[in-house]
């Protein structure tokens, strides 16, 4: 009699620039991590929809008031828009695994959700209640929670989960982690983009640089250490393609996140109780997207080497190591657990 | 449910005690609790530093403007922000207030304030800023269906809301929907005694490959195209025969021309100017005398402004695009202050 319905899990890592999805059936999807409304009368006429989510919500953004809502991962403070905004991000990767909720006897929907490792309470709370009328029972974890989950490293493993909007810490050592396991730093991708556009606006005024550009520069070309060859971009100079060399810039950009990250790292391993700081220097876990960033577990390595020296392996499947462990979760709770966690 | 291993399952119990716990609203220590680490804060000395600009940035304001004084005040209210609207506005909507960056809250004279209107002799000062058509009388429609009632609105929005950071005072025809006769937007200027009027329109123009950007003041016109343009734009008259007879006399004699003359070309250039970067395709008609009724009633320097053509598809996709519009506001802008600057005896353009 345990249930009168299917139920139905899936694993969400709600990120600061994309938010990916993995469902029980197999389906999995990624979404840029942009919602927009159309700014007035003209765009509503040309867009033809009341809100547009990820990718197409990007294309269109000079039409749209255009919202980043998880900024930092958590939903802004007092921003309805941002709630909303949130809530359309979910509605929509829900609508993506292709579950029939209209149906009558329509599946039990159970969600595990990855959030920064240090979320405030209230803004759980919100995210709770934007899930309202989207999923039935909800479950909150701290995203490198949820890797380490998935990736089964739940003893002596240090988890690095550098996104765009923070970079999330979490010791695993066999216990649910507890505040003392966990650190956030806002240096993540957004903070390197930030910081090469910077570069590019002193180095080179005349270039027409924006924010998007710079992105896409970084996700081709980003490294830190030595360079493997140099980071030439085109960009428009009153009109005219133009060549830059930006392979200082770009190393420069990349390698500001190392100290506060590497740091960090340092000050928890410092905490782990020496017989197993070993283990843990040895298994160091880089996942989320700017852990792509070439040579970075070599310069992890490297900040490792006055301990004794240890091992940074990037994960595999960055998009999806969040969500495939939110997965794992929804499956291996309880019904009496989930029934607790309804919404 | 599938069986879970010992250990995982250790864990499993605590993610779900740390969600029921906050389901009751419990505090834990679980997860949660920390504050985001930030970068340290500022040293003593950089401390110092804020502080001391903070005291003194009111003052030395003041100290500035009195040196200045008279000829700049335009100056320092407008060049300064001005310039910097530019590159802050991104997808302002047309109603929404322009976002200052955001400063050291504790720092509020670091951007010159409004200064009163009243403290400053300004030949010009009042300036009505009309949108063309609205309400039943939709102006042109492209084929995709934007209508020139809708762009001219908006533009005129975000226009009130730029000069809003000057010292002119802006009173605008209509701020919604609304139809409002030719002759009620002149009486409106008029008896508002106001200084400048700026008559927002969007043109529609033949053959449709052309993108003319052209700007009017009152005169007589033998341009057959200018007639049937005027014609149009002259539908929802309001004027009773006899009176257009009257006002049509007044094309004549009037010496506002000049004035009206000049802010057309001072408008038309910064229009030009600006637009033909992202509009390489524009064709800059210059400026033309025509006799548009708003233009013939109204009483001080008036001109009408063509921002744009709805019959070009081209046209309305930048249209649509609200930094396109926000871009002909901030030229609409630039024009009314270097004519009002010459007009004032203040030239600072370009400093
Ligand atoms: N090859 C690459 N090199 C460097 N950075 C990259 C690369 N590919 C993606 N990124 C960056 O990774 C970030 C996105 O990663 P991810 O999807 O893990 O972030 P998120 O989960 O949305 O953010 P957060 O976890 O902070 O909320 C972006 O800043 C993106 O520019
Ligand atoms: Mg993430
Ligand atoms: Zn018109």
């Amino acid at each position: 009699m345990e249930e009168t319905n299917e139920t139905f899990c899936v694993g969400i890592d709600l990120g600061t620039s994309r938010s990916s999805i993995s469902a029980s059936n197999g389906e999995r999807h990624v979404i840029d991590s942009y919602v927009g409304w159309p700014v007035d009368m003209v765009a509503r006429k040309v867009i033809k929809k009341t809100v547009l989510v990820g990718r197409e919500a990007l294309d269109n953004r000079l039409m749209l008031d255009l919202r980043r809502p998880l900024e930092r991962g958590l939903i802004k403070e007092g921003a309805k828009k941002d709630e909303d905004a949130v809530q359309e991000i979910l509605r929509h990767l829900i609508s993506l695994i292709g579950l029939k909720q209209k149906s009558k006897n329509r599946a039990k929907l159970r969600a595990v959700v990855g959030v920064p490792a240090e979320a405030f309470r209230n803004s759980k709370q919100r995210l709770r209640s934007a899930l309202e009328g989207v999923a039935d029972s909800v479950m909150l974890v701290s995203e490198p929670f949820a890797v380490a989950y998935g990736l089964e490293a739940l003893l002596h493993a240090l988890i690095i989960d550098i996104g765009a909007g923070t970079a999330d810490f979490c010791v695993m050592q066999g216990r649910y982690p507890t505040e003392e396991d966990q650190r956030t730093l806002p240096n993540a991708g957004d903070s390197i983009d930030e910081q090469l556009l910077k570069l590019m606006r002193e180095h080179h005024p005349e270039a027409q640089t924006s924010i998007h550009m710079i992105r896409e520069w970084k996700e081709k070309w980003s490294f830190v250490g030595e360079p493997k060859k140099p980071v030439v971009v085109t960009v428009p100079v009153k009109g005219k393609a133009t060549d830059f060399d930006i392979t200082k810039e770009m190393g420069e950009a990349c390698e500001s996140i190392l100290p506060p990250v590497c740091e960090t790292m340092l000050d928890l391993l410092a905490r782990v109780e020496p017989e197993y700081q070993e283990n843990v220097r040895n298994n160091i876990i880089l996942a989320g997207g700017t852990s792509l960033i070439t040579g970075l577990s070599d310069a992890v390595q490297k900040a490792l080497a006055d301990l004794g020296g240890g091992r940074a392996t990037v994960v595999k499947d960055p998009v999806f190591a969040g969500s495939d462990g939110g997965l794992a979760l929804a499956r291996d709770a309880s019904s009496s657990d989930w029934e607790k966690l309804s919404l | 449910m599938a069986d879970v291993a010992p250990n995982k399952l250790r864990l499993l119990k605590g993610a779900v005690q740390d969600n029921v716990d906050l389901v009751r609203g419990i505090r834990t220590p679980g997860l949660g609790r920390r504050k985001l680490l930030e970068s340290p804060p500022p040293d003593p000395v950089q401390r110092k530093r804020i502080r001391r600009l903070w005291l003194w940035s009111p003052l030395s304001l003041v100290v500035i403007a009195y040196l200045l004084l008279p000829s700049p005040v335009v100056s320092l209210r407008q060049t300064a922000p001005i310039k910097t609207f530019e590159a802050e506005i991104k997808q302002t909507p047309a109603t929404a207030e322009v976002k200052v960056p955001e400063t050291e809250p504790q720092a509020p004279a670091s951007e010159p304030h409004a200064l009163d209107r009243g403290v400053i002799p300004l030949a010009i000062k009042k300036i009505v800023i009309d949108a063309g058509h609205g309400g039943k009388q939709p102006g042109a429609i492209s084929e995709s269906g934007v209508s020139e009632k809708e762009i001219t609105l908006d533009i005129a929005l975000r226009l009130r809301r730029l000069l809003g950071k000057t010292p002119f005072e802006v009173i605008m025809t209509r701020q919604g929907d609304q139809t409002i006769s030719l002759d009620k937007r002149v009486a409106f200027a008029n008896t508002n005694k106001a200084d400048l009027f700026v008559s927002i329109h969007v043109n529609w123009t033949e053959p449709r490959e052309i993108r003319p950007l052209e700007t009017y003041f009152v005169g007589p016109s033998d341009d057959p195209v200018t007639i049937k343009l005027a014609s149009m734009e002259n539908q929802e008259s309001g004027y009773s025969l006899s009176e257009y007879r009257r006002v049509l006399e007044k094309i004549y004699i009037d010496t506002r021309r000049d004035e009206s003359r000049s802010l057309a070309k001072n408008i038309q250039a910064e229009l030009y100017h600006s637009l033909k970067t992202i509009n390489p395709e524009l064709d800059d008609r210059g400026v033309k005398m025509a006799p548009f009724l708003v233009l013939v009633g109204t009483e001080m320097p008036a001109i009408l402004v063509e921002v744009s053509t709805l019959s070009n598809e081209e046209e309305v996709q930048l249209l649509t695009n609200p930094d396109y519009r926000e871009k002909i506001a901030l030229a609409l802008v630039r024009g009314i202050r270097s004519y009002a600057s010459n007009h004032n005896g203040v030239d600072r353009k370009g400093s």
